[in-house]
C-alpha cells in the first residue's frame, strides 16, 4: 500500500507541476489546453478503492485549480470523472482479467483503450468547460474548447502510453 | 434504521463524491466574491513563491535578447559618444586629451616646444621647417615628435629656424622602433604614396605579434626616447628576402595636420650616441691595427 501510495504521489507531482507549468499555458488558436491530468484518474486500476480513487482526484483538481486560479472548476470536474471511473473501467475489461488489472494500452489493446479514454476525456472536456462557462454561454466557443481540448489531451495520452509501452 | 446504515456503508463513497463535489461548487461559486478565496488562488504565499521561482527560471531563456539588445545599444551609445567628442574638441580647439597625454609622457625629458612654420606631404622626400634654431637649443639630429607620436629628426640647422627630415622622407629617414609590449625592433620606412601609412622592416621571423599592436620607438636609437608612439599594426608581409617581416603601419601623427611640437633635446641621449660613437671609433682603429 505504502509503494502504491509513494507512486502515485510521484505520478500526482508530475501531473499537477506539468500541467501548471507547461500545459496550462498553451491555449492553441485559443480554444485548444491540454488538460491531460485525466490520465491521473484513468490510470487508476480495477478494483481500487473508490474513496481513495475520488480522495485523490478532488486533491489533484484543487491543487491544479490553487496554482491557476480556478478554485473549484478542475476540482469538481475531476471528482467526477474519480466517481464514475472505477464502474465506467469495468465496462472495458474482460471478465477473466486480473483483479487489479490496470487500464493501459498494454494491458486493454489498442481499440479498447481508446474506446476507454476518449470517452472519458470528452466527458471531462465537457464537464470542465461547462462549468467555467456557466455565466456566458458562447455555444461555437464551448464546442471548439472541448473538441480541442479532448483532442490535444487524447494526442498527450496516447503519446505518452505509446512511450511507456517501449 | 439498519437497513439505512447497511446502504450508507456499501455506498459510503457517494457520499464522499457528493460533499466533495459539494465543497468544489461552492469553491466555483464563491470565487466571485474574490477577497473570500485569495487563500485558494494564486495570490496565497505558496503559490506565489512558486510563480516566483518560475518566471525566475523562465527570465533565462530571454537572456540572449536582452543582451544583444543591450549591445546595439551599447554600440549606439559609444558611437555618439566619439562623434560628440569630436565635434567638442573641434568646437573649443583644444587639443584632444590623447594628445595631452603623449606630451605628458615626454615631459621627463628636455624639451623645446616649437611651432611648424612649412610642411610638405605630396613629395617623395618631404621636408618640414619649425620655428626654432640654435638660439634655441636645438642641434642636427635631434628627436622631434608632437604629441600624438613621432615626427622627424632635425637635419638642418639655423640660428631661429630648423629643417626636419619627418618620416614621410623616403630616403633620409630611418627611426628605429620596436613593437610595444614584446620588444622587436625594426626600422621604420616610407615609400611615398598615403601619407597615412608607413613600414616597419627587419623584425625578425621569430617575432609574436598580432595586427592591432602598437609601433612605438625603442629608445636604442640616439634620438627618440624609448615609447614614443609610431603606429598601429594594420598589415604584415613578408620582407623580399624573406628573412623577417615588413609591417604596414597606420602612425599616429596625423602629418597633414601637425602644428605644435617638441624638439627632444635631452642631453643623456646625446652623451649615449657620443658614447655608441666612441665605441665605433675605438672598434675601426681596432680593426685597422
Amino acid at each position: 500500500m505504502s509503494a502504491d501510495l509513494l507512486k502515485r504521489l510521484g505520478w500526482f507531482a508530475l501531473f499537477f507541476l506539468a500541467q501548471v507549468i507547461v500545459l496550462g499555458r498553451i491555449h492553441l488558436f485559443h480554444y485548444a489546453t491540454p488538460l491531460f491530468y485525466v490520465y491521473f484518474v484513468a490510470m487508476f486500476p480495477r478494483n481500487y478503492e473508490k474513496w481513495a480513487v475520488l480522495l485523490w482526484s478532488f486533491s489533484l483538481g484543487l491543487f491544479i485549480d490553487i496554482f491557476s486560479n480556478t478554485p473549484g472548476l478542475a476540482a469538481a470536474s475531476l471528482t467526477v470523472i474519480g466517481a464514475i471511473q472505477p464502474y465506467y473501467l469495468e465496462l472495458y475489461v474482460p471478465r477473466d482479467s486480473a483483479d487489479n488489472l490496470q487500464p493501459a494500452l498494454k494491458t486493454l489493446g489498442p481499440l479498447k483503450y481508446t474506446y476507454y479514454i476518449v470517452p472519458l476525456v470528452l466527458l471531462y472536456c465537457v464537464l470542465f468547460y461547462s462549468l467555467e462557462m456557466l455565466t456566458f454561454f458562447n455555444a461555437f466557443y464551448w464546442l471548439m474548447c472541448v473538441l480541442g481540448s479532448s483532442f490535444l489531451t487524447v494526442v498527450l495520452i496516447f503519446t505518452f502510453e505509446i512511450g511507456k509501452k517501449k | 434504521m439498519k437497513n439505512l446504515l447497511e446502504f450508507l456503508g456499501r455506498h459510503y463513497h457517494w457520499l464522499i463524491f457528493i460533499f466533495l463535489e459539494a465543497v468544489s461548487l461552492t469553491l466555483l461559486f464563491s470565487y466571485n466574491s474574490y477577497h473570500n478565496s485569495v487563500w485558494f488562488s494564486s495570490a496565497n504565499a505558496v503559490a506565489g513563491r512558486f510563480y516566483q521561482w518560475v518566471s525566475a527560471v523562465e527570465s533565462y531563456f530571454s537572456l540572449t535578447k536582452v543582451n544583444e539588445d543591450l549591445m546595439l545599444r551599447n554600440y549606439y551609445l559609444e558611437r555618439q559618444v566619439t562623434q560628440l567628442r569630436r565635434l567638442y574638441g573641434e568646437a573649443t580647439q583644444e587639443i584632444d586629451s590623447k594628445e595631452q597625454q603623449g606630451l605628458d609622457s615626454l615631459s621627463r625629458y628636455q624639451l623645446i616646444t616649437a611651432k611648424v612654420v612649412s610642411n610638405e606631404l605630396g613629395k617623395m622626400d618631404n621636408m618640414m621647417t619649425i620655428d626654432k634654431g640654435s638660439a634655441d637649443g636645438v642641434d642636427v639630429g635631434m628627436g622631434v615628435a608632437c604629441g600624438r607620436g613621432v615626427v622627424g629628426v632635425t637635419y638642418l640647422v639655423s640660428d631661429h629656424y630648423s629643417v626636419v627630415i619627418p618620416v614621410l622622407n623616403t630616403h633620409a629617414s630611418r627611426i628605429s622602433c620596436a613593437i610595444r609590449g614584446y620588444g622587436y625592433f625594426g626600422v621604420l620606412r616610407w615609400y611615398g604614396e598615403d601619407a597615412a601609412y608607413a613600414y616597419v622592416e627587419d623584425i625578425p621571423r621569430h617575432a609574436r605579434f598580432k595586427r592591432g599592436d602598437w609601433v612605438e620607438t625603442n629608445g636604442y636609437s640616439s634620438i627618440f626616447p624609448p615609447g614614443v608612439m609610431v603606429g598601429q599594426i594594420v598589415e604584415v608581409y613578408n620582407a623580399r628576402d624573406g628573412l623577417s617581416y615588413k609591417l604596414k603601419v597606420r602612425l599616429s601623427t596625423d602629418f597633414g595636420n601637425v602644428r605644435d611640437v617638441v624638439v627632444i633635446t635631452d642631453r643623456s641621449i646625446a652623451a649615449r650616441m657620443r658614447l655608441m660613437q666612441a665605441a665605433r671609433d675605438s672598434l675601426k682603429l681596432n680593426v685597422r691595427e
